[in-house]
């Protein structure tokens, strides 16, 4: 797929993913470009050399990474663990896109009021085939995320049946006892009499921003991704952090090192006529004020960033220190 | 020995068949294509690493992943089924694994239809080990166990439906007893004890009719192929378990001093007697088949003083009922078996069968003859 030194960028080609990820790339300042109308699945980044933007259906973008004909891809994990025994051998993942949710999970019949753990599983499943010899039937599409799971779980009697649709409603069919499958809300499986163990989540899974590291990584298809990524962080870095102002009557010697360990607090700014400026992670923020609100301050002023570049971004990093 | 076709591969298999066969166990060479249902019904590990291919009709085939299910069904296709017969095989067998190769050597023998159980566990074992030192293979460590044992002690100490269950699982999986003992089936969450406070002293008809009203009540339609009567009787049986004053300590102290035998044979014989004797427990006729195989093996003249029996000796495919073998190489104890097997009495009935036939066999692995190898799994 890159016979030139092109970095190649994989993103879903249809449905709410692609929405999601044109957008997510667009907070960045990454506008998605595909060529001449809706049709043509090859495309381009605005403004960024030696990217070439493929779009793909989310199966092919996972079998891409693998093959490591794509370098750089939107997918879902649960996809990715499902097709790639592995998988992270072979996938580095870079950062989680905030959407896409959606869990993968154990769910049994309602009536069985009897299981609600892994383990009561196992001890129903024994039971089921001592008592009719044959085992349990599981219906999923993710056989080998069942399996391992299941595994794990020391579950060994039953059997998957495979199911490519509405395997939901595997168990009122009576094509299996269990299922299996991806769910958003539970609305569906609550519709189809379906429970979720308490221990049976298997993959809380979200749309992943994927490297593959078995692409050919030249100094090209590194420095876009260089600039992609750094993108990414920066809108990260701002939607995650904001930056907080106030003004203090005295400055304590050791104020920093204070806000840092309670709040995770970098200063930015400060002034000589005792305004300060730090940032903070935003779940620390009211925190942080009422803080500074006990050491004199006045008022304390809260803003978000649109942007924090960083000339080490982190998402880079994490890149390159896993390619060779 | 290393690759399946090298010369050393092919004179050790002739060396095993002909031993073998010399012994009256008939050679049989059932299809590398197989039919893929009947070993989707061997769990999902087994499943998960076989190589599947399909007929332009869909019908689903695999190469066969081992001998013995295809030696079964050549058995009870033929006119013998159900009367004593001997066979041998060697040839490769195909299933994935993560290291090493997928298609490997493995040469074996079943013993079928022999109801003088003990003298035919030591007759394979026996050969088997024979016809490994015909194949110049390596001096051999051999250790036992004895799945029908922990059976008979479950059945003698009268627990519930579930804790057996869970024992014999436990002990299939080499899970410690307190782990074993520990998992309360159901954790966390509501207890139901509003439920479990009305059923107080209602007889046990009368509580699951009451349970089973409830379901219905709730609209709980009973999907997923069990029976409501099932789900209450588990329910309730759970309930009895968390309310109750836990696994009674005696039957633990006996389990525990049962779970820490591992001796060699004659010792371990004398521990266990000692043990049914102090527990006032009859496991007279399961003791006496142990020493009845123990004798069938000096009769043979196998050194069962070296052998190493453990009641915790467990092989990790549940279908074995009985006596279960490994030996690997003395001195490398900690590498993969090169011959391993057990008795099966179950297997043939699933099978199609239309009653027990008893079936005990051994496989060898022939490429470990000579080369040590990491990977490698069941039987």
């Amino acid at each position: 797929m890159s016979e030139s030194e092109n970095l190649v960028l994989a993103v879903p080609s249809k449905g709410r993913l692609q929405e999601n990820a044109a957008a997510f790339f667009a907070r960045a300042g990454l506008a998605l470009v595909q060529g001449r109308g809706a049709r043509d699945y090859r495309g381009r980044i605005a403004g960024v050399d030696n990217v070439e933007v493929a779009f793909l259906s989310a199966a092919e973008i996972v079998t891409h990474l693998a093959a490591g004909t794509v370098h750089l891809g939107v997918t879902g994990e649960d996809l990715m663990r499902e097709t790639v025994p592995e998988a992270d051998a072979k996938f580095e993942l870079l950062a989680p896109l905030g959407f896409g949710h959606a869990n993968v999970v154990v769910a049994v019949p309602q009536a069985w009021i009897d299981v609600r753990t892994m383990a009561d599983l196992e001890d129903v499943a024994a039971a089921f085939r001592a008592k009719r010899g044959e085992r349990m039937r599981v219906a999923t599409k993710y056989v080998n995320l069942t399996r391992r799971f299941f595994a794990a779980g020391h579950v060994t009697d039953y059997r998957i049946v495979e199911s490519s649709g509405a395997t939901e409603g595997a168990p009122a069919a009576g094509t299996a006892e269990l299922i299996v499958d991806i769910t958003t809300t539970g609305a569906t499986l609550a519709a189809n009499a379906l429970k979720v163990l308490d221990d049976g989540i298997i993959l809380r899974s979200e749309a992943n921003l994927v490297a593959s590291l078995t692409a050919p990584w030249g100094k090209a298809s590194r420095e876009a991704a260089r600039v992609i990524l750094s993108r990414i962080a920066a809108e990260e870095v701002a939607r995650t952090t904001r930056e907080v102002s106030a003004r203090l009557a005295h400055v304590e010697v050791d104020l920093f090192a204070h806000a840092e360990v309670l709040f995770a607090a970098r200063p930015r700014r400060h002034l000589a006529d005792s305004w300060l400026t730090l940032t903070c992670p935003a779940e620390k923020v009211a925190a942080l004020a009422d803080w500074l609100l006990t050491q004199g301050a006045a008022e304390v002023t809260v803003a978000a960033l649109d942007y924090v570049y960083a000339a080490d971004d982190k998402l880079s990093e994490k890149l390159l220190a896993r390619l060779p | 020995m290393g690759e399946p076709n090298s010369a050393a591969c092919r004179a050790g298999s002739a060396a095993i068949l002909a031993h073998l066969e010399a012994a009256g166990y008939r050679l049989c060479e059932p299809p590398i294509l197989q039919k893929a249902a009947v070993f989707f019904e061997s769990g999902e590990d087994i499943r998960s690493r076989l190589y599947l291919t399909s007929d332009p009709s869909g019908a689903e085939y695999c190469l066969r992943p081992e001998y013995t299910i295809p030696v079964c069904q050549h058995y009870l296709a033929s006119e013998e089924a159900g009367r004593p017969a001997a066979f041998s095989y060697c040839g490769p067998v195909f299933r994935y694994r993560a290291e090493g190769p997928s298609e490997f050597l493995q040469a074996g023998l079943e013993n079928f239809g022999r109801l003088d159980r003990e003298a035919a566990d030591a007759e394979v074992l026996g050969l088997a080990l024979d016809a490994v030192a015909s194949a110049n293979g390596p001096k051999l460590a051999v250790r036992f166990g004895d799945a029908g044992l922990i059976h008979a002690l479950l059945a003698a100490l009268d627990l519930s439906p579930q804790w057996r269950r869970r024992i014999l699982r436990g002990h299939a999986q080499d899970k410690a007893l307190d782990v074993i003992l520990a998992a309360s089936g159901s954790s966390g969450g509501h207890d139901h004890s509003g439920v479990l406070a009305a059923l107080e002293g209602a007889d046990k008809q009368g509580a699951r009719a009451l349970v089973e009203d409830l379901l219905a009540i709730a609209g709980l339609s009973t999907v997923g192929g069990r029976s409501a009567a099932e789900i209450a009787e588990r329910f309730l049986e759970q309930a009895a378990l968390k309310s109750g004053p836990g696994f009674p300590a005696e039957q633990r102290a006996i389990l525990e001093n049962f779970l820490a035998i591992e001796a060699d044979p004659d010792q371990a014989s004398l521990r266990l007697r000692q043990l049914a004797t102090d527990a006032h427990l009859n496991l007279a006729v399961t003791l006496d088949r142990f020493d009845a195989r123990l004798g069938f093996m000096a009769a043979r003249g196998l050194d069962v003083a070296d052998f190493r029996f453990a009641t915790r000796f467990a092989r990790n495919l549940d279908y074995y009922t009985g006596f279960v073998f490994e030996a690997r190489e003395r001195g490398r104890q900690n590498d993969r078996p090169i011959i391993g097997g057990g008795r099966y009495d179950g297997l043939l009935r699933s099978l199609g069968a239309p009653a027990e036939i008893p079936a005990v066999g051994a496989a060898i692995w022939v490429e470990r003859l000579s080369v040590s190898e990491g990977a490698g799994w069941w039987r």
